[in-house]
C-alpha cells in the first residue's frame, strides 16, 4: 500500500511524546503520565463539544424555524453557550423534599460517566483513539446503554408523577430501541468480519461499508439512524420529556449543575450515535480514497482525519436534527410499533440478506 | 311553534307564556325537569341543544333560564324559566341527566347564586372556591374583601363532592361521594402545565398510561366580569368582551355590539358592516391557525408551531394598522367600528390570501398527511354527534362530528347572509376531523373576504349613537360564530344604561366539559392532543 | 398475501410523507428569516400610526392644550385609570372659570380601548404610538399629562380638525 504524506496528523506528535516521557522516566511513569493527559484531553473535548453541539443546533433549529437562533453573545451569537455554561455553573442546586437523596443525587453521574465511557472508545482520526478494543462495537454498545439506568434512577427517585413515567416511557423505549441498533451494527459486523473500530475503519479504505453491502447496509444504516434517535431521546422519540405532556419527564426536578449533566449527555449521545454511524458506515475517519489514483488520493489525504471525522459526523448530526425539527412525537404504543413491528423483523430478514450477500460473494468488494 | 306551545301545555298544563319575540315559558321548579324531558323527547324536532343556562336574580325570585334550542334546526329557540322565592336554601331540579353541558353550568349557578340543583351528580361549586362566603351575582352580594381575604396558604384539594339526591319516594338526601377511586395513580396537569393552553387544572387519575378518570378544575384566573359588567355602561363593558376569548376577540366583541345596536334600534352603516363581516373573518383565520399552531405543538412539531406563528403574524400587522391593538383590538362599537380602514387596507388583505393559501398547501405537505401526524389524530378523542349536541360543542368541533352548528349558516348576521362560502362537516368526529375543519375554514374564511374585500362601500363607519345608551326594559339574546363555536350575549335591561344581569355564553366551557367524557380510556399523550384539538381559550371559561 | 402488500404500501407511503414533510423544513432552512431585530432596527421600525401605546394631550407650541376639564373622560374610563384634578381660577373680566389643574393617567391601569379619546367633545387627548414605556416602579407609570404651566387654548384658535 502506498503511503502518502500525512501533514497534519498528530500521530508525529503523539509518537514523540512518548518516546520523549519514555527517555527521561520508567514505563510506568510515563504510561501514568500519558493516561492522566488523555483522560484530560478527552474530558475537554467531551466539554467542548458538548457547547458547540448546542450552539449548532439552536441555530440550525432556528433555520428551520423561520428564525435566526441566538444572536446576542457575541457576533451570531457565538458565545451564547459559553454564557449558558456559566449560567448552569453558578446556578443553585435546588434540594428537593422527599426524594430518594442518594439515588436522586447518584442519577446524573450515572447519565454522563456513560456517555463518557462511550466517548472515550471512538476513532476521533489517525491515531487519535483511547482504546482500541478489539470488541470495540461490542463495548460501545454495552457501554452506552448504561445511561438508561440514570434515567430510570432519575425518575424514580424524584418523586414525581411526571418523572417517574417519563421513565418509565424511557426504560420501555431504550430496551427495544437498543435491540434494532445493535442488530444493525451486527450487519455490518458480519460484513466486516471485526469488531475492532480501527479495523472497520480501515476495511473501508475504498469502499463504505454504506456502500459495499449496499440493500442490506444501507436498510441497516437506516435502521441504527433510526434507532439511534431513539436511543438518544430525541427529536420524534422524545416521549420521556415530552415537554407538552410531561413538562420535562424525567429530569423535572433537576436544577442547575445537575440538569446541565442531563442536558450534556443529551447531546453528547447524539454525537456518540452519529460518530459510531460516520465510523461503522461511513468509513470513519478514513479519507475517500479511490484505487489507483494516487494523486487525488494524495490530495484527500492532505485533508486531515479528524476533519474527514468530524464532517461526516455534522452530516450525519444535521440529519439528526433536520428530523428532530420536522416531526411530531410518537405516542408510546406507535413507538413501540414501530420497532416492534416495523425495525425489528426487517432487521432481522435484513442480518440473514447481509449473511448471504457475504457468503455468496455479492458485497462491491468481492464483485469487483 | 304554535304546535310547541301545545306540547308544553300538554305537558304542563299551569305554563305561563310570555309575549315575546322568543316563546318564553315560565313554569315552577317541580315542573321543570318533565317539561325539559319532553322538548328533549320531541321526536319531530327535538331540543335537545341548551345552548343557554343562565342564573338569575329576579330580585323575589332565584333561578334559571334556560335556551333550549334543536340540533336537526337550531333556529327555533325556546326560553323556559323556572325560579325560587326560597333564598336561604334555594334547590332546583338538574337537568344533567338531558343536557351534559348543563353540568358545569348548573355548578357555574351554585357558585354564583348558591342554588343548588336535586341530582347533579358533583355539586361542587365551579369557577369558585368551595369556602367562599355569599354568592356574588346575587343582587344582595357584599364584596367586602375582608370576607373573602387572599389565601396565602396552600390547601390540599380534597377529592368529594357534596351532592343532593332525591330518592324514589321523593325524599331528598344529601351525600358526599369520592371522585377518585382508592388508589387511584392522580397526577395533576394543570394548573402550570405547558399544554393546558392557560390555566386549567385536570387532575387526571391514570392507569399507566391510559387516562381513567379527569377532573376539571377551573377559576384560576375568575375575573368576575359579569358582576363587573353590571355596574358598567354597555360602550365600557364592550372592552370586557375582547379578554374573554382573547382569540377571537374582535368576534365577541361584534355579539354584544349587535345585541346592543338591535335593542337599542341603531342602524348599522353598510360600511360598518363590510368591515365588520372583514375583520371577523380575518379573526377566525387568526383564531384558527393559532389553534392549529398550538395543536402541533401539543403533539410534539414546535416548528409547525412556529410557522402558523409567521402567518398570523401578518393579520397582527394588518390588525394594528386598522385599529392600533393586535390581539385586543378594540374595532366594533355600538353603531359601527371605532376605526375606519386605513387606505392600503385592501391590498395587504389581497396580498394575505394568496399567501395564505400558499401557506395551507404547505401545512397539508408538512403536517395533514404525515404519517405520524395521522397517527396521533385519527379515531382519536372520538367525540359522537350525540355527545356533540348534548354537552353543546359547537364550532369547528361541533361540526366535524358531524352536525350542522355554524351561526353564520342557520341564523345569519352581519353580511353572511350575503356572501357565499360552505359550512365544513366531517362525520368522524375525532381529532384528525377536527384538526382538518380548522384548516378548510381558513381556506373558507379566505373566500369571504375575497368576495367582500373589493366591495366596501363608501360612506359612514360609524352611526350617531347618543351619548348614554340605554336599553327598553327586555331579554336579549345575540349569538355569533367565534372561533371556538357559538359565542353568546345575553341582556336583561331594566331600562338602565347599565346592565340588570349580563351573561357571556362561552363556547370553550363546553369544549372543556366534553373532555372528561372523550378522553376517558385514550392514552395521556393523546389527552393532551385532544385538548389541542378542541381548542379551548380559559380566559372564556373563567369569565 | 393482502395484509402483507398492505404492510408495504402502509410503510412506504409513511415515509413518503415523511420525506414531503423534510421537505419543507429543508426549504425553509434556506428561506429569509422573519425575525426582526428590535433594539437594532429602532430607525427603521414602523410603528403603524393607530398603535395605542400610552395617552397623550398634545400642547402646541405656546403650551397649551385643549382640555377643558369636563371630566368626561374620566367617566367613560371603565377602571378608573384618569383622574381630571381641576381648579377654579378668576379671569381677567372677573368670571370664575373652571380649569384643568392636573390630568392623571395611569399608564398600569388603562385597558387602552379609547373610550376616552372618543368620548372627548375637544379633542385634547389622544393615543401615541411610543410604545417603550417600560419603567422599574409603577408609580412611574402615573403620568402627569398635562405639561407645567400650561393653559387651555382660546377657542378661536382653535384649528377645526376633521373627524377622523
Amino acid at each position: 500500500m502506498t503511503h502518502y504524506s500525512q501533514p497534519l496528523e498528530f500521530t508525529g506528535l503523539t509518537r514523540w511524546f512518548d518516546s520523549a516521557l519514555r527517555s527521561v522516566m520508567p514505563d510506568f511513569w510515563a504510561i501514568f503520565i500519558e493516561l492522566v493527559i488523555v483522560g484530560i484531553a478527552l474530558l475537554a473535548t467531551y466539554a467542548v463539544i458538548a457547547m458547540i453541539l448546542i450552539y449548532v443546533e439552536r441555530k440550525i433549529t432556528a433555520f428551520f424555524q423561520a428564525r435566526i437562533g441566538p444572536n446576542r453573545v457575541g457576533k451570531y451569537g457565538i458565545f451564547q453557550t459559553v454564557a449558558d455554561v456559566l449560567k448552569i455553573l453558578i446556578k443553585e442546586i435546588i434540594h428537593v423534599n422527599k426524594v430518594d437523596k442518594f439515588l436522586f443525587y447518584a442519577a446524573p453521574f450515572f447519565i454522563i460517566v456513560a456517555s463518557m465511557l462511550t466517548f472515550g472508545a471512538i476513532p476521533f482520526g489517525k491515531g487519535l483513539q483511547a482504546v482500541d478494543f478489539n470488541i470495540g462495537v461490542f463495548y460501545v454498545t454495552a457501554v452506552s446503554s448504561l445511561g438508561i439506568i440514570g434515567v430510570l434512577l432519575a425518575g424514580w427517585s424524584s418523586n414525581n408523577k411526571y418523572s417517574m413515567i417519563g421513565a418509565m416511557r424511557s426504560g420501555a423505549q431504550f430496551v427495544s430501541y437498543e435491540l434494532s441498533g445493535g442488530f444493525a451494527l451486527m450487519t455490518i459486523v458480519v460484513l466486516t468480519g471485526t469488531m475492532q473500530l480501527s479495523g472497520m475503519v480501515e476495511t473501508q479504505r475504498y469502499c463504505w461499508n454504506l456502500f459495499n453491502g449496499h440493500i442490506a447496509s444501507f436498510v441497516a444504516f437506516i435502521i441504527y439512524l433510526i434507532s439511534g434517535h431513539a436511543e438518544t431521546n430525541r427529536g420524534p422519540f422524545d416521549l420521556p420529556e415530552a415537554e407538552s405532556e410531561l413538562t420535562a419527564g424525567y429530569h423535572t426536578e433537576y436544577s442547575g449543575l445537575q440538569f446541565g449533566f442531563f442536558y450534556l449527555a443529551e447531546y453528547l449521545n447524539m454525537f456518540v450515535i452519529a460518530a459510531i454511524a460516520a465510523t461503522v458506515f461511513l468509513g470513519g475517519w478514513m479519507p475517500i480514497q479511490i484505487k489507483g489514483w494516487d494523486a487525488f488520493n494524495q490530495i484527500m489525504w492532505y485533508i486531515p482525519s479528524y476533519v474527514w471525522f468530524f464532517g461526516k459526523t455534522g452530516v450525519l448530526i444535521f440529519i439528526s436534527l433536520w428530523v428532530r425539527w420536522s416531526f411530531p412525537r410518537l405516542r408510546i404504543d406507535q413507538l413501540l410499533n414501530l420497532e416492534w413491528k416495523y425495525l425489528l423483523p426487517i432487521n432481522l430478514v435484513n442480518i440473514l440478506l447481509m449473511v448471504i450477500l457475504v457468503l455468496s460473494g455479492l458485497t462491491l468488494t468481492q464483485i469487483f | 311553534m304554535e304546535k310547541i306551545k301545545q306540547i308544553i301545555l300538554d305537558a304542563v298544563k299551569e305554563a305561563v307564556f310570555d309575549d315575546k319575540e322568543k316563546l318564553t315559558v315560565t313554569v315552577e321548579p317541580q315542573k321543570l325537569h318533565f317539561l325539559l324531558q319532553t322538548l328533549h323527547d320531541y321526536a319531530e324536532l327535538p331540543f335537545d341543544y341548551l345552548v343557554y343556562l343562565i342564573g338569575m336574580d329576579w330580585g323575589e325570585k332565584l333561578g334559571v333560564i334556560y335556551l333550549l334550542s334543536s340540533s336537526k334546526d337550531p333556529s327555533q329557540e325556546i326560553i323556559i324559566k323556572t325560579g325560587t322565592s326560597d333564598r336561604e336554601n334555594p334547590l332546583l331540579y338538574s337537568v344533567t341527566d338531558l343536557y351534559g353541558t348543563a353540568h358545569f353550568n348548573e355548578r357555574e349557578v351554585y357558585a354564583m347564586y348558591g342554588i343548588r340543583f336535586i341530582n347533579n351528580p358533583d355539586m361542587r361549586r365551579f369557577l369558585l372556591n368551595d369556602d367562599w362566603v355569599g354568592f356574588p351575582l346575587r343582587k344582595d352580594y357584599d364584596a367586602d374583601p375582608a370576607l373573602n381575604p387572599v389565601s396565602v396558604e396552600s390547601k390540599d384539594i380534597i377529592d368529594t363532592a357534596p351532592r343532593i339526591v332525591e330518592t324514589p319516594d321523593g325524599k331528598l338526601v344529601e351525600e358526599t361521594v369520592n371522585i377518585f377511586e382508592d388508589g387511584d395513580y392522580i397526577i395533576n396537569i394543570g394548573p402550570q402545565h405547558p399544554s393546558t393552553h392557560g390555566v386549567m387544572h385536570f387532575r387526571t387519575s391514570l392507569d399507566g398510561e391510559v387516562v381513567k378518570k379527569i377532573d376539571v378544575h377551573s377559576g384560576y384566573i375568575h375575573r368576575g366580569i359579569e358582576k363587573l359588567s353590571e355596574s358598567l355602561t354597555y360602550p365600557q363593558i364592550l372592552h370586557f368582551t375582547d379578554r374573554l376569548d382573547y382569540l377571537s376577540a374582535n368576534i365577541n366583541r361584534h355579539a354584544l355590539c349587535i345585541c346592543v345596536e338591535k335593542a337599542a334600534g341603531i342602524e348599522v352603516p353598510e360600511r360598518a358592516q363590510y368591515i365588520r363581516t372583514i375583520m371577523d373573518e380575518l379573526n377566525r383565520i387568526d383564531s384558527h391557525l393559532l389553534a392549529w399552531s398550538a395543536h402541533t405543538n401539543d403533539l410534539g412539531a414546535t416548528t409547525a408551531f412556529i410557522y402558523g406563528m409567521r402567518e398570523r403574524e401578518i393579520i397582527l400587522d394588518i390588525f394594528e394598522k386598522v385599529c392600533g391593538g393586535r390581539l385586543i383590538i378594540n374595532e366594533n362599537v355600538v353603531g359601527g367600528v371605532m376605526f375606519d380602514i386605513y387606505p392600503e387596507f385592501q391590498k395587504d388583505v389581497k396580498a394575505f390570501i394568496p399567501y395564505m393559501r400558499d401557506k395551507l398547501k404547505e401545512y397539508d405537505r408538512f403536517f395533514s398527511h404525515n404519517v405520524i401526524a395521522l397517527g396521533r389524530m385519527v379515531n382519536v378523542g372520538v367525540l359522537k354527534k350525540e355527545d356533540a349536541v348534548s354537552y353543546a360543542v359547537s364550532g369547528p368541533a361541533g361540526r366535524a362530528s358531524g352536525w350542522s352548528c355554524d351561526v353564520r349558516k342557520y341564523n345569519p348576521y352581519a353580511l353572511y347572509d350575503k356572501v357565499e362560502f360552505k359550512e365544513i362537516i366531517r362525520t368522524e368526529g375525532d381529532s384528525y376531523a377536527r384538526y382538518m375543519n380548522r384548516l378548510d375554514e381558513i381556506e373558507e374564511s379566505l373566500h369571504i373576504i375575497e368576495q367582500l374585500i373589493d366591495n366596501i362601500p363608501e360612506g359612514d363607519y360609524c352611526a350617531k349613537t347618543k351619548a348614554i345608551i340605554k336599553l327598553p326594559e327586555g331579554e336579549y339574546f345575540q349569538h355569533v360564530e367565534a372561533g371556538k363555536g357559538l359565542f353568546g350575549v345575553y341582556i336583561e335591561s331594566r331600562g338602565d344604561k347599565t346592565p340588570y344581569r349580563l351573561k357571556f355564553r362561552s363556547p370553550s366551557m363546553a369544549l372543556v366539559s366534553v373532555m372528561p367524557l372523550i378522553c376517558e380510556n385514550e392514552k395521556i399523550s393523546d389527552f393532551i392532543g385532544i385538548g389541542g384539538s378542541m381548542d379551548y381559550v380559559i380566559p372564556d371559561i373563567d369569565r | 398475501m393482502r395484509t402483507f402488500s398492505q404492510y408495504i404500501s402502509d410503510l412506504l407511503k409513511g415515509i413518503s410523507s415523511l420525506l414531503k414533510g423534510l421537505g419543507v423544513t429543508w426549504k425553509e432552512f434556506w428561506t429569509k428569516k422573519v425575525t426582526r431585530q428590535y433594539p437594532e432596527n429602532r430607525d427603521t421600525l414602523v410603528i403603524s400610526e393607530r398603535f395605542r401605546a400610552e395617552l397623550v394631550m398634545p400642547h402646541d407650541e405656546n403650551n397649551e392644550h385643549a382640555c377643558t376639564a369636563c371630566g368626561i373622560c374620566q367617566m367613560n374610563c371603565p377602571n378608573g385609570t384618569i383622574r381630571v384634578v381641576s381648579k377654579m381660577i378668576e379671569t381677567e373680566d372677573g368670571k370664575k372659570k373652571k380649569v384643568l389643574d392636573k390630568y392623571i393617567y395611569d399608564l398600569g391601569m388603562c385597558t387602552f380601548c379609547n373610550l376616552c379619546v372618543i368620548s372627548c367633545p375637544s379633542h385634547a387627548i389622544e393615543f401615541s404610538n411610543k410604545f417603550e414605556n417600560a419603567t422599574f416602579t409603577r408609580d412611574k407609570l402615573v403620568h402627569q399629562l398635562n405639561h407645567e404651566g400650561s393653559k387651555l387654548r382660546e377657542k378661536k384658535k382653535v384649528v377645526k380638525e376633521d373627524k377622523e
